[in-house]
């Protein structure tokens, strides 16, 4: 026995043997599971984000549309329009497009060098809530109405649409979330079962000298748990540069403005804090359920066999 | 110390493979049980090493009826009985001390609690210089003895052994009867499986014979 041994330095040898799991190809599959896990989370988060923040925009803006009726002054009803709005609580400030803006807004539509003065088309007014929960968008709404030819347009159905479109990616996501779970509790599960099948030898020796079922399953799960701990690492980390790469290359390979208006869209594609708490969560709750599946199946294993 | 009357033991809906036993051991007794292949020698061993319970009939453990017994009272109940193979079945990723040692540990206990002791009874039983050996490095005849030590560790009332001489010469076979005989005459119950004569004869302990699932005792 050398000094080392018996200085206190000594750790006896486990029980499991490391090799005898089939550690590294289990490994992988947890790290590619946690990988997906992770892109799915990080997608949904940044989907989730920018729906909000697209709903929060689109919320403060208010739209009155103003048509051209005969014997009416157009720029008249803009004016009152835009008097009637600023007198509305909750209302930072209402303006109308100028010519210029509105020629540019059916650019795409009807062509350059638009002049607007040959066409009768309605003139929008822009009205910016400082408070979108104080505005009285119902008084607004009825005094625009007195208005000849005059409609205030709330894009209430386009934040229902927008919403409905975010929900149903969210619980996509949470669905394929769950889906990738069951996948990799499926996989420890057998895995597990062949592990066990293995060691079948050192379970009945340590049944025979005594050992409990629970000191069974410890050992056991004490693998698994660092295989899960490794594996769900590993994924994440792969995850957080997946990330970074993706968002690098959008900046790089997109021309500024273009980038600019993905990210007034999409929202940037970063994480921030709360997507790398939720990849570190993602990796926890991977070796968590690594080791609780191999537990329970190492439990019901021996149970089955005692 | 054990008593079994009328017990039957059967696996699923098989043949009864051991019909009405009934027989008493006392508390530091020495008994060869005995008898051809396929008596059932080593399923009365797995019913005396509790991982087994009867089909019928009733078996009384230190005072207390097994089969009304749950899983944790068995395990404790257990880790009064040692047990030998003949296949030796060390661990062969563990050293000897970490084998003999086993027991222990899955009680629970440090590893500082417990080296003096293992260190001890490695000396005895000739092991001492094979301690960090694994047990594809040691003789048939040390990995036996390393089962012993195994096996009685943890000071158990009974050691039972199923075929230990199986896999050793009939030198070392007596050697090895030797050691039970001591661990015997140091308190310890045992019930040794053999169908080898000469030992049985060299030896005088009562014979338990097994022949069909049926039981004769020879005192």
């Amino acid at each position: 026995m050398s000094e080392g041994l018996k200085i206190g330095f000594y750790r006896p040898g486990p029980i499991v043997p490391a090799q005898s799991v089939a550690g590294r190809t289990l490994m992988l599959l947890i790290g590619i599971m946690t990988f997906l896990s992770c892109v799915t989370f990080g997608g949904v988060l940044l989907v989730q984000k920018s729906a909000v923040g697209w709903s929060a925009d689109v919320g403060r803006e208010l739209t009155i549309q103003i048509r051209p009726v005969d014997g009416e002054v157009l720029e008249s009803n803009i004016r009152l329009a835009i008097s009637l709005a600023e007198a509305i609580p909750g209302v930072a400030e209402a303006r109308a497009l100028s010519l210029e803006e509105s020629e540019a807004l059916l650019e795409p539509w009807l062509g350059a060098g638009l002049d607007l003065s040959d066409l009768s088309i309605p003139r929008l007014v822009i009205v910016r809530l400082s408070d979108p929960n104080a505005a009285d968008i119902t008084r607004l709404e009825s005094e625009i109405a007195g208005i000849a030819g005059a409609g205030l347009e709330t894009h209430a159905a386009w934040r229902v649409q927008l919403n409905t479109m975010a929900g149903t990616i969210v619980v996509s996501g949470i669905l394929v979330l769950s889906l990738i779970l069951v996948a990799t509790a499926l996989a420890i599960v057998f895995a597990t079962r062949g592990t066990m099948s293995t060691n079948r030898e050192i379970v009945d020796v340590l049944h025979f000298i005594g050992a409990s079922n629970r000191f069974i399953a410890g050992e056991f799960q004490g693998r698994f748990l660092m295989i899960g701990l490794k594996g769900g690492a590993a994924g994440g980390l792969a995850a957080i540069v997946f990330f970074i790469a993706v968002g690098m290359a959008i900046n790089a390979v997109m021309p500024e403005p273009s980038s600019a208006q993905l990210g007034f869209f999409f929202g940037r594609f970063a994480l921030g804090l709360n997507g790398l708490l939720g990849i570190a969560g993602v990796v926890m709750v991977i070796a968590g359920l690594t080791a609780i599946t191999s537990r329970l199946t190492v439990r019901r294993f021996l149970l089955q066999i005692s | 110390m054990i008593a079994f009357e009328n017990v039957g033991l059967r696996y699923g809906h098989g043949p009864e493979i051991l019909k009405d036993l009934s027989f008493s051991i006392d508390p530091g007794s020495f008994h060869f049980l005995t008898g051809p292949s396929g008596s059932g020698k080593t399923s009365l061993l797995r019913l005396l090493l509790l991982s087994l319970k009867p089909t019928r009939g009733r078996v009384t453990m230190f005072g207390e009826d097994v089969i009304k017994l749950d899983r944790d009272r068995l395990l404790q109940m257990r880790r009064h009985i040692g047990i030998v193979f003949q296949e030796f079945r060390l661990l062969d990723h563990l050293t000897t001390f970490e084998n003999v040692a086993l027991p222990l540990r899955v009680r629970g206990q440090s590893e500082t609690s417990y080296r003096a002791n293992v260190e001890e009874l490695l000396d005895w039983v000739g092991l001492g210089d094979r301690m960090d050996a694994y047990p594809s490095l040691l003789s048939g005849g040390e990995k036996q003895r390393a089962a012993i030590a195994r096996a009685v560790i943890a000071k158990p009332d009974i050691l039972l052994a199923d075929e230990p001489t199986g896999n050793v010469d009939p030198e070392l076979s007596e050697r090895l009867l030797h050691l039970f005989e001591e661990l015997n005459r140091m308190g310890t119950t045992i019930i040794l499986a053999t169908h080898e004569l000469a030992l049985l004869d060299k030896f005088g302990y009562p014979r338990m014979l097994l022949n069909e699932g049926e039981l004769v005792i020879h005192e």
